[in-house]
């Protein structure tokens, strides 16, 4: 993996399929078959947040549909979905 | 049943030297093999009851789905493999790993969501059983939401 992107000169414009430095979003969205308990705990173990952080997110789920639960390269973000996918939660990724 | 089944005895608990004592009838561990390994052979196909264990990472990006599809895709269903053996190599088990509940947690929470897409299960409206067939997949979905609780209860303490 690089370290350093090369400049970036004038991209056409190709939408969202435009590399750039973004950085990528992870999102865990609301579904009505996963207990609250378990996105909770999920969090807690894959992302090492505390109780009441994983709780935070996990209502922020719940209430508004979607929580963004990390952040980091493409590569990092699809590692972190193939985890979450792993213990059964609908996540996705999308650059900032 | 007595009011405090279940409290002294729970279906999952941990001990002091970090391992789990299993505390399941016949039945229950006959039913849970049985779900296992229906979703063993469900994941040799390509069901659309598998939806919700495989949800598309790029969201309406259809090329990149395809792509990260073709590369963490097999690799995802091998993981799933892997803890459905987990648990039919250790289901009559009475003494299990953290790692080995782990892997119960995660193929019966897998189990749920095939459960739960078949059955329609949604958010805004109370289960209404159409026969005897569904009401049969209700009753195993509504028990392994209530051994995902304990387990995850026992993981937590």
């Amino acid at each position: 993996m690089s370290t350093t992107a090369p400049l970036e000169v004038m991209e056409p414009d190709t939408g969202t399929d435009a590399e750039t430095d973004a950085p990528w979003v992870v999102l865990v969205w609301n579904d009505p078959i996963n207990l609250m308990s378990y996105v909770t705990f999920v969090l807690q173990k894959l992302f090492s947040y505390s109780k009441a952080e994983a709780d935070k997110l996990m209502m922020q789920v719940h209430t508004e549909g979607k929580a963004a639960v990390s952040h980091g390269t493409r590569s990092e973000a699809e590692r972190d979905v193939f985890r979450l996918h792993e213990h059964g939660l609908w996540a996705t990724m999308q650059q900032d | 049943m007595g009011l405090l089944d279940g409290v002294f005895d729970p279906p999952f608990r941990k001990r002091r030297n970090g391992r789990y004592t299993v505390n399941l009838s016949e039945g229950e561990r006959q039913l849970i093999e049985d779900l296992a390994l229906d979703l063993r052979e469900l994941l040799t196909t390509d069901s659309p009851m598998l939806q919700r264990l495989f949800p598309p990472p790029y969201g309406e990006n259809e090329e990149r789905n395809q792509g990260y599809s073709a590369l963490a895709g097999s690799e995802l269903v091998e993981r799933k493999f892997a803890a459905l053996d987990v648990v039919t190599g250790t289901i009559s088990a009475e003494d299990l790993s953290e790692e080995e509940v782990e892997a119960w947690m995660r193929s019966i929470n897998d189990i749920r969501l095939v459960l739960g897409t078949v059955l329609g299960i949604s958010e805004d409206q109370g289960f209404e059983p159409s026969d005897e067939a569904t009401q049969a997949l209700h009753d195993n979905y509504e028990y392994l939401g209530m051994l995902l609780e304990r387990i995850i209860r026992a993981l937590s303490s």
